[in-house]
């Protein structure tokens, strides 16, 4: 499947200078893919206090890397494995264990965190590595990584259409929505398989540091300017991407030059900003 | 379609024990629930009776055997569950309508609630009088208002089998009592069982057909008149349990004819 036409789709719809070149388009379409997915899954991120899951899969990352590095297998199969491998293995874990979900979490969070310096620390290449994923490049993104995000994007949207309200019964209360049959244990571990696979991908985009930014900051401004559930998923979606445009052209301006991840991060923090003032003014009338 | 077989118990508790660490939280418990009546499990704090629902729900494990009777088309009996509490992030952004539709509309809220749902969710609302809350943010009701809201809930899943974990705590006497008295209508008209965990022992006098009284081990199970007995209320209770007194209990409270209600209650 060739990509060819949406990049030229891209740069037509968007006519600046810097969007004739091709790592800029393919950027583009990474970020146009990332941006709504992110969104949709922050939703849920932020309604069910989840932020720390988020953070203990991105962390996932290093030890992702170290095992490509010793069985020499590409860091971009083994980060989405070992990232699906450790959410499905904390939310187990946390469905099963009488400990605190949070004391779950960071149990494993530390452990995949020890595992990948303990490898890094054995190999000095590994560590040159590392620093990409730390700070993330979207703008080195292959036509490999867009078609396995296409895919992505598609089972995503198809679970969000036929289980996102379902989402919500869990997110109030798991005894109400297992006492109502809902499927408690099918969703669970499906949202954990999805948000890590997302989760990993953003870090290439963002980096390690911004990938829980890149989840939450555009559901809690969409938070702060809706009233119900519905609306609250359309603004998270609205905001991540036009934040995604703004923040991918603004770092390609000669005055700005700034990380493309970061600069995505700061505008949708512009948004929440905006959302506070709005949802402020409105509380008060 | 199997005809309802009146005599057998909703549901029965055979032997039932939940054991945490060291603690015995509930001790062969051998009970049962009527089908059609309303039962209530009383016992002071700490006796068992919210882990006795859990288990009933399969959320504790526990030893011994929970069996629930099955309905008219062979399926076990349709649960509806209204929660002590429902402890959510009050500031999330969802409308009383949207939470009366969750589980039932597959369309997600994004492309707004349909018709039908909208409707279904109305007419329920209305059903336990909270129909002007429809619109109402879910984090802004008063816990008598959610009370509601989580009964219409409830009763929109058309159970058989209606499980209430101490649902008036938290609300003032008198609309404890409206509470009561509107569960007692709706039950009578729809003709579920009901199964409620209660502190409140008038109300348990006034509103119940059957009592299993508990303090991790059972202590009786009857009719109100056979169970809230001064010697049976003293043994879980305590000694300085003065507040129902025999004569004012009704004698004409027998809903359902199962057969323990027609003995004896069982004191252990």
């Amino acid at each position: 499947m060739s990509l060819d036409l949406i990049y030229e789709f891209i740069g037509k719809a968007f006519p600046f200078e810097c969007m004739q070149m091709t790592f800029m388009q393919q950027a583009m379409l990474g970020l146009l893919l990332l941006a709504p997915m992110s969104a949709l899954m922050g939703v849920q991120v932020v309604n069910f206090r989840m932020a720390f899951f988020a953070d203990a899969i991105s962390h996932s990352t290093f030890a992702g890397v170290g095992l490509g590095l010793i069985f020499a297998i590409d860091p971009h199969f083994t980060m989405p494995a070992f990232g699906l491998l450790v959410g499905l293995g904390i939310m187990a874990c946390q469905r099963r264990s009488s400990l605190s979900s949070d004391t779950v979490i960071g149990v494993f969070f530390s452990a995949v965190i020890a595992f990948g310096l303990a490898v890094v620390s054995r190999d000095k290449n590994a560590a040159r590595n590392i620093q990409l994923f730390l700070y993330g490049d979207i703008l080195t993104i292959s036509d490999t990584d867009i078609k396995a995000m296409i895919g992505l994007f598609i089972i995503l949207i198809a679970f969000q259409i036929f289980g996102y309200n379902r989402m919500l019964y869990i997110g109030l209360n798991t005894t109400l929505a297992k006492a109502h049959r809902v499927k408690v244990a099918f969703y669970q571990y499906m949202y954990a398989a999805l948000l890590s696979l997302v989760v990993i991908f953003s870090v290439w985009a963002v980096g390690v540091f911004l990938v829980t930014a890149m989840l939450i900051v555009p559901a809690a401004a969409a938070r702060n300017l809706s009233k119900n559930a519905g609306n609250m998923a359309w603004w998270a979606v609205t905001i991540s991407v036009s934040s995604a445009i703004i923040g991918l052209l603004i770092s390609a301006q000669d005055w700005a030059r700034t990380a493309t991840g970061a600069t995505v991060v700061l505008v949708s923090f512009v948004w929440f900003i905006i959302s506070s003032i709005v949802g402020y003014t409105h509380h008060r009338k | 379609m199997k005809p309802i077989e009146q005599n057998l118990p909703a549901v029965s508790f055979d032997n039932v024990s939940i054991q945490i660490g060291d603690s015995t939280i509930l001790d062969s418990i051998t009970a049962t629930v009527p089908k059609g009546g309303s039962t209530a499990i009383v016992g002071p704090n700490g006796a068992g009776k919210t882990s006795l629902l859990m288990a009933l729900l399969g959320e504790m494990p526990c030893t011994g055997n929970i069996t629930i009777a099955e309905n008219e088309n062979g399926e076990p009996l349709r649960i509806g569950y209204v929660p002590q509490r429902l402890p959510f992030d009050r500031g999330m952004p969802i409308t009383v309508i949207e939470f009366m539709s969750m589980g039932r509309q597959r369309m997600p809220f994004c492309f707004g609630v349909r018709k039908k749902h909208r409707e279904y969710a109305k007419d329920l609302l209305k059903s336990v009088k909270a129909e002007e809350l429809a619109n109402r943010h879910l984090g802004a009701l008063s816990g008598g208002e959610m009370q509601r809201v989580l009964l219409a809930l409830a009763l929109g899943e058309n159970p058989d089998l209606l499980i209430l974990d101490e649902p008036a705590a938290g609300v003032d006497f008198l609309g404890e009592r409206l509470f009561c008295e509107l569960l007692e209508k709706l039950r009578k008209e729809k003709g579920f069982t009901q199964l409620m965990v209660s502190h409140d022992l008038g109300t348990v006098s006034h509103h119940a057909t059957h009592v299993i009284c508990l303090n991790s081990k059972l202590i009786a199970e009857g009719t109100p008149k056979q169970t809230l007995t001064y010697d049976t209320l003293s043994a879980v209770f305590g000694h300085h349990m003065g507040l129902v007194c025999d004569h004012i209990l009704p004698h004409s409270k027998l809903e359902h004819d199962h057969p323990c209600c027609d003995e004896e209650g069982k004191e252990s």
